[in-house]
């Protein structure tokens, strides 16, 4: 039903998202909690730049990214050089633009769920002899994991759906930065490629259902495991 | 809604009125829109300002692939002249009766070259079989993608002449335009790049490092037609005009050739 390039399209798709999700949470984690506990000066204006690549063209975003991380900009040469790790035309270089481009989305949930932990359960485990990490790993992290999943799986979704930033920064090459957004891009370009590119969306839609749905049975998942 | 009250509203319909007559007393012929290959930017682009100051009537350009063009126009957008730089685009739009019958010329056309960057540019020695592999290193080789994009698809017939097309196939970075290929060498993120002539001319970061010769790939012939509907209106005078002497001595100052 579908060719080969398809099937390969759709694992690139997956292989990014899971990377990028895998690349962003560690960093959205810790950005939500210095934006949801602690008003620092230039919180507001943290909090904007973290926002951009919500509002930016992805274009635009895609540019930045071949500007610094190319194997010409100041931190592409400096990772070429010391760990032999390209980012432009690879997988890696893909997660990473999907990782930017979903990163406030991820952040966002994170810190809603931070926001809403109840301040006097850490005023508690702190009157008990907790300390800083001990309480942050055993209250605030368990207590904000239904925001680490709706942003994980937001991040997930949004870095299949990636294209400006991802054609921009990585190009199109099957088999390494063709995801299926690119590909049904490719498919659309190609005289009389309409079957395919109508194949395409459909493998989309499915793919979007299904994570939907399995995003709507681990939220109630979580709020299970939670309680009231 | 009760609140805007009617002397509010009169005048708005007044201003409305007012502006509505004004544009239509003074009003000047609508724009006219040129769809043109990416390659072609910087001639047309030169042509289209001429034609602006000669006849004040105001030129619309849209550069891409010639591919997304044609999608376009096969949909629906309003384009009024097509600049393709292949025939086979030209001829999918022309069985659709997308272009106004009998407007498709041939006026000029390119050559294929192979760029690299500035400062890692080394002459590179055409023959059967050569090492292409040696030349890329880890790197790729920067060329539209071959599926549809023609500046790509002449590259791919002339690394088939010299049978070199399997080794760089796996290598390709498949840009979706051909000025987007010419970018990731001037950029240095592909070592080496195949462009048209006139691309490799218009940017101080690339340099030639071989010319295809003519035999190794289809004649690069840009096809230029007004999309049909579109015949009247001044459409028709503005092909004649890019592609009078004039014009035709633009194009050459590019680098386009003129058959």
């Amino acid at each position: 039903m579908f060719t080969p390039d398809e099937w390969q399209a759709l694992r690139i798709s997956l292989e990014v998202a899971a990377r990028s999700v895998a690349l962003s949470l560690p960093f959205a984690i810790a950005v939500a909690w210095l934006l949801a506990r602690r008003p620092f000066f230039g919180r507001t204006l943290l909090d904007a730049a973290f926002h951009l690549p919500l509002v930016l063209p992805p274009v635009v975003v895609g540019y930045f990214l071949l500007l610094i991380f190319g194997s010409r900009g100041p931190i592409g040469a400096w990772l070429s050089e010391h760990f032999g790790l390209r980012l432009v035309f690879t997988t890696s270089g893909a997660a990473l633009a999907t990782a930017v481009m979903s990163f406030p989305l991820v952040v966002r949930a994170i810190r809603l769920s931070m926001e809403n932990i109840d301040p006097g359960l850490e005023a508690a485990a702190r009157t008990l002899g907790a300390r800083g990490w001990d309480r942050f790993f055993s209250i605030t992290l368990p207590l904000s994991l239904p925001g680490i999943l709706a942003g994980g799986i937001v991040a997930f979704s949004a870095s299949l759906g990636e294209f400006g930033a991802v054609i921009t920064f990585v190009s199109n090459i099957p088999g390494e930065t063709r995801t299926l957004s690119l590909a049904l891009y490719t498919a659309i370009q190609t005289p009389d490629g309409d079957v395919a590119a109508v194949r395409i969306a459909a493998l989309s839609v499915s793919l979007g259902l299904a994570g939907l749905l399995l995003s709507e049975w681990l939220a109630r998942f979580a709020r299970r495991r939670l309680g009231p | 809604m009760r609140t805007v009250s009617a002397p509010i509203l009169a005048a708005l319909a007044a201003l409305t009125l007012a502006l509505v007559s004004a544009s239509a007393e003074t009003a000047p012929p609508p724009p006219l829109t040129v769809f043109a290959a990416a390659s072609l930017s910087d001639a047309v682009a030169e042509l289209a300002a001429r034609y602006e100051r000669d006849t004040k009537r105001s030129v619309r350009l849209s550069f891409a692939s010639t591919s997304t063009l044609a999608r376009q126009i096969e949909n629906g957008a309003g384009a009024d002249v097509f600049l393709s730089a292949d025939e086979e685009w030209m001829a999918y739009l022309d069985e659709r009766r997308l272009i106004a019958a009998g407007t498709w010329i041939r006026p000029i056309g390119n050559r294929l070259v192979m760029v690299a960057p500035t400062d890692r540019a080394r002459a590179v020695e055409l023959s059967k079989g050569f090492d292409l592999l040696a030349l890329l290193g880890d790197g790729r080789l920067s060329t539209g993608d071959p599926v549809h994009v023609p500046a790509g698809r002449y590259a791919q017939q002339a690394l088939e002449y010299f049978s070199v097309w399997d080794i760089a196939e796996p290598r390709l970075t498949r840009a979706e335009n051909v000025r987007t290929a010419l970018a990731l060498v001037e950029r240095g993120e592909a070592p080496l790049g195949i462009v048209y002539a006139t691309d490799a001319r218009a940017s101080k970061s690339v340099r030639v490092v071989a010319e295809f010769p003519a035999a190794s790939h289809e004649a690069i012939r840009y096809s230029f037609a007004v999309v049909s509907g579109h015949d009247r209106g001044g459409a028709r005078e503005l092909l004649a005009q890019f592609t009078s002497p004039d014009a035709l001595e633009v194009f050459g100052k590019y680098g386009f050739v003129i058959p």
